[in-house]
């Protein structure tokens, strides 16, 4: 069971294997989805959004951390089935008072803007 | 299914955590294919970087910042990033138009009017983009998929932004509610 899948572990080289305009097709499909995904979650709507911070609507969190939860979970158990290379998946590098300040000041931008 | 029934109404959103899960699925298929999570802000700002180099081209190779992006033979839209925005707006494109809910609306609170809105999206958008360079990530490429792979930085950004947000909504009500 351990190492089910090394002898051939994401992440892919795609950008080496297929070349830019691959690399770019995967990435920009990965967007669509993304996009879709936040659509059917309501996230298209500035009200909806904003109604969390009003305790009205709670979607921002569910959605948020239900995506959060689930990417760890097959991110981490596919680590550890060998089916991902974890040294090569890129980890943001912790600046902490940067991370703290930018992070209120986005908040504060989520209010007012509404996205 | 009616004759009447012309007009197709707006379906329903979908449960938010059956959205959640699906969006994790996609998160996990970007680190899996790519190594790389999602990301927004970092596409805007090589839209910046662009518009400010076609625009200007003196005021980039005077910018230590904007040089990383553009200026020489750097091309800033040559990054994956700019792709996954342009796949970001059809996605949810396409599912709007699926779903029957595409239309030309301002989306705001009752209170205020639509100029003010626009005013206000602005506004919150230009503070927004500050925020995102000053924490290196918005809530996609930080907050996401660094909360993902549990970087520490990205879970005290996650938190920051909710407490920033909730800390100043009451001063902003008018706005929604």
């Amino acid at each position: 069971m351990e190492h089910l899948f090394v002898s051939f572990p994401g992440p892919f080289p795609i950008q080496a294997m297929y070349g830019k305009i691959g690399f770019y097709t995967v990435t920009l499909l990965i967007g669509f989805g993304f996009g879709y995904m936040l659509e059917i979650g309501g996230f298209a709507k500035s009200e909806k959004l904003a109604a969390q911070f009003y305790l009205t609507d709670m979607t921002v969190f569910k959605v948020m951390f239900s995506a959060i939860v689930v990417a760890m979970v097959l991110v981490f158990g596919a680590a550890a089935l060998g089916g991902l290379d974890y040294n090569r998946v890129f980890v943001n590098e912790t600046y902490l008072w940067p991370g703290i300040v930018g992070g209120l000041i986005m908040g504060v931008g989520f209010v007012i803007g509404g996205y | 299914m009616t004759v009447t029934a012309k007009k197709k109404k707006p379906a329903p959103y979908a449960n938010p955590y059956a959205a959640g899960a699906l969006l994790g699925v996609v998160l996990f298929a970007a680190f899996f294919l790519t190594g790389s999570g999602l990301g927004a802000s970092g596409a805007l700002q090589r839209y910046i970087a662009a518009i400010q180099d076609f625009i200007s081209p003196n005021s980039v190779n005077q910018n230590a910042y904007l040089l990383k992006y553009a200026g020489g033979d750097r091309e800033p839209l040559d990054n994956w990033l700019v792709y996954m925005s342009i796949g970001i707006v059809a996605g949810g494109f396409v599912s709007a138009w699926i779903h029957g809910r595409l239309s030309f609306t301002t989306g705001k609170g009752p209170r205020i009017s639509v100029r003010t809105r626009w005013l206000m999206a602005f506004l919150g958008g230009i503070i927004m983009g500050y925020g995102a360079r000053f924490a290196r990530g918005c809530t996609s490429g930080q907050g996401l998929s660094g909360g993902t792979v549990l970087s520490v930085g990205s879970w005290a950004f996650l938190l920051a932004v909710f407490a920033g947000a909730y800390a100043v909504a009451y001063f902003f009500r008018r706005l929604w509610i």
